[in-house]
């Protein structure tokens, strides 16, 4: 069975506003940054919130998680010696926050799960996805990916001297995925693996490769900085390139030297 | 393809290994104390904490006194080394680790960024080593050899749950020959000052089920389970028959009214397992303790089994809410009361909830053969899961 790519989305592609993507205005306000940036990218991916209907499964990926609001209750717990604090933050804290509040937009039951192993995240969502189509469970499948950046944790990483080579970044991903090839399909995803060992290009192309005219993404931070779910980011890039011209890109990802993530996606030729 | 349970391991206030709850569990005793001992806070409510500090748990691992481990990742390394102690997979399978958290290294960090606020140059980094969920997987991966695909998933008090029904499927589909599964939380001062903010904290110890709850206890604890295909297994628990996860889509915190996400999980996990209503033996269910969950999961339960309501009972009242492990530590308590016929006692269960009439087990029984039992965990953000053991004769 067939894993389509309908749709990606990222943060800085969603056109609609606020108000259209979210329109309880008392959920909007009670979101952080990184929960209405996740929420909207989610929203935009389906092309309005009433296309959240016909999902039946939502997985999401994240690192760090809702980070702001995380430091933002402990720093209130420290500050306010454990009295009188304000609840919303902790409730909007948990990692599976995103995937809560689009189910909860249109009321949706399906199945909704959070994955969070660091720069694994997005592919284990992916994995999730696939093999929930596979079962015949999932056909209008919704993952996504998203992590913020807050000055303590660029401070922290900063002294641990993580930033010395690459940029902090942040960002969400959402890909739209269908087991049919229907019209506005944009590319087929074709391979998910996790390596053991790291590889390199050559030996990454030999294993994954099908054509000559293959293009690598290779631990590509240019887009939106380095962050635990930036190979959403990557991926995004490489489903853009496909073309007649590019109708394989080999996504090969490994946050800050952990164990690799590749994904590889196939042009199947009606870009619009 | 059949999976099952071929070993099992559990750390709760109860204390470390499975044999040690089930005795604690037998006797009635209780693992919820009137205040922490061990963590740091200003709060006197009553938790479910292991007595066991962490360089106790780290002697007891036989790791170096100057290791730097979250307290999540030393409960989960000494319940999954119980559990493939216990399984003794064999040499050759591909083992894989599907591990649940929801608070990571929180403990570490606490301390870290106290001394942060007061100076950004101030803090030992290792400290904050820990701090994502990812850490404590891989640092229970390292320590008990685990060198196949491993994950970790974050579904709030549902999350180990969720754990099993990813694991489950990562056999089947050849990912993996044999999976850990479960989950690990430890207590800390954030979410202990998180359910207090929500006003779900029972003062006194709770009482799920009972009329008068006032709200639920945390605790801390992991629970893992391996699962392995029928033909690999050395030892069987059970048969893990259907899993199934629903969203309640109600609200960020609350469950609905008529308990619609639990209803939707318990079906579906049934219905996967080919198995009817009248054919469980026994519920453990989430019981939280709080208005909220009792009340909308007793909704839930009347809606699927009617007049015909299986034994039940919500095992919180020993372990309190161990939140993402609680899926984990559950389903370590079905396996084995399909294995071993056990049904376990509600605590401090006096009057049934006005309108819903449901009555828990009260006492610890061996008196009867429990075929299929059902496990539910629900959480924050109206993820609801279900999981159904079956009997499997090896």
């Amino acid at each position: 069975m067939g894993c389509y790519i309908e749709r990606v989305v990222c943060e800085r592609e969603v056109t609609h506003d606020a108000k259209e993507l979210i329109p309880d205005p008392a959920m909007r306000r009670r979101m952080s940054r990184v929960v209405k940036m996740g929420v909207m990218t989610a929203v935009e991916c389906m092309g309005g919130v009433e296309h959240i209907d016909r999902l039946d499964t939502l997985v999401t990926a994240t690192g760090w998680g809702c980070l702001a609001d995380s430091e933002r209750f402990l720093r209130t717990l420290i500050v306010e010696r454990e009295q009188l604090l304000n609840p919303t933050p902790f409730i909007q804290s948990t990692f599976n926050t995103v995937g809560g509040q689009v189910a909860l937009l249109r009321h949706n039951h399906c199945y909704n799960v959070t994955y969070v192993h660091r720069g694994h995240s997005f592919e284990d969502a992916l994995l999730d996805a696939r093999l929930r189509m596979l079962d015949g469970d999932g056909k209008e499948v919704l993952v996504g990916a998203f992590d913020e950046q807050t000055p303590s944790q660029h401070r922290i990483m900063g002294r641990m001297g993580l930033f010395r080579r690459v940029q902090d970044g942040e960002g969400a991903v959402f890909v739209k995925l269908t087991t049919t090839q229907r019209d506005g399909v944009v590319a087929e995803l074709t391979t998910l693996d996790f390596p053991t060992e790291p590889l390199d290009e050559t030996s990454c192309r030999a294993r994954y490769a099908t054509t000559d005219r293959t293009a690598l993404v290779w631990n590509d931070y240019a887009e939106a900085g380095c962050y635990p779910t930036a190979s959403a980011h990557a991926f995004a890039r490489a489903v853009r390139m496909l073309s007649a011209e590019v109708p394989e890109v080999v996504v090969y990802h490994s946050y800050m030297g952990s164990t690799p993530t590749v994904i590889v996606v196939r042009w199947v030729g009606s870009l619009v | 393809m059949r999976i099952v349970v071929g070993g099992v391991g559990l750390v709760t206030a109860l204390g470390v290994g499975v044999a040690e709850n089930l005795t604690a569990i037998r006797q009635g005793r209780s693992g919820i104390a009137a205040e922490p001992a061990l963590l740091k806070t200003l709060h006197h409510l009553p938790v479910g904490e292991l007595a066991m500090s962490n360089e106790a748990l780290q002697t007891r691992l036989g790791l170096p006194e100057a290791a730097t481990l979250s307290r999540t990742a030393l409960l989960g390394m000494l319940a999954v080394q119980e559990a493939l102690a216990d399984a003794r997979v064999p040499e050759g399978l591909r083992k894989g680790l599907v591990s649940a958290t929801s608070v990571g290294g929180m403990d570490l960090t606490e301390h870290f960024f106290a001394e942060f606020l007061v100076n950004d140059r101030a803090g030992r980094l290792r400290e904050v080593r820990m701090h994502d969920c990812a850490a404590s997987t891989e640092a229970i991966a390292r320590y008990n050899d685990i060198r196949g695909y491993r994950t970790t998933i974050s579904t709030a008090c549902s999350s180990a749950a969720n754990a099993i029904l990813a694991g489950e499927r990562l056999i089947r589909h050849g990912v993996v020959d044999c999976c850990v599964v479960g989950g690990t939380d430890a207590l800390s001062a954030f979410t202990l000052n998180g359910f207090k903010s929500l006003m779900i904290l029972d003062a006194e110890p709770c009482r799920p089920f009972d009329e008068s709850r006032q709200g639920l206890n945390l605790g801390e604890g992991a629970g893992y389970l391996v699962l392995m295909r029928a033909e690999d297994a050395a030892k069987c628990y059970c048969r893990v028959a259907g899993v199934a996860n629903s969203n309640d889509a109600f609200h960020q915190t609350a469950s609905s009214e008529e308990g619609e996400g639990a209803f939707l999980a318990m079906s579906e996990a049934l219905r996967r397992a080919g198995v009817a209503p009248e054919a469980v033996d026994y519920i453990n269910v989430h019981g939280t303790g709080t208005g909220n969950n009792d009340r909308s999961e007793g909704q839930a339960l009347r809606r699927l089994f009617g007049a015909k309501m299986p034994p039940f009972s919500s095992t919180k009242g020993f372990t309190g809410h161990t939140l993402a492990a609680a899926g984990g530590v559950e389903a370590v308590l079905s396996a084995v009361a399909v294995h071993e016929g056990f049904i376990y006692p509600n605590l401090r269960f006096t009057t049934p909830i006005a309108g819903l009439e449901l009555i828990p087990e009260t006492t610890f029984r061996t008196d009867v053969e429990v075929r299929c039992v059902l496990s539910n965990s629900f959480g924050f953000g109206g993820n609801c899961s279900s999981v159904v053991f079956t009997k499997e004769e090896k």
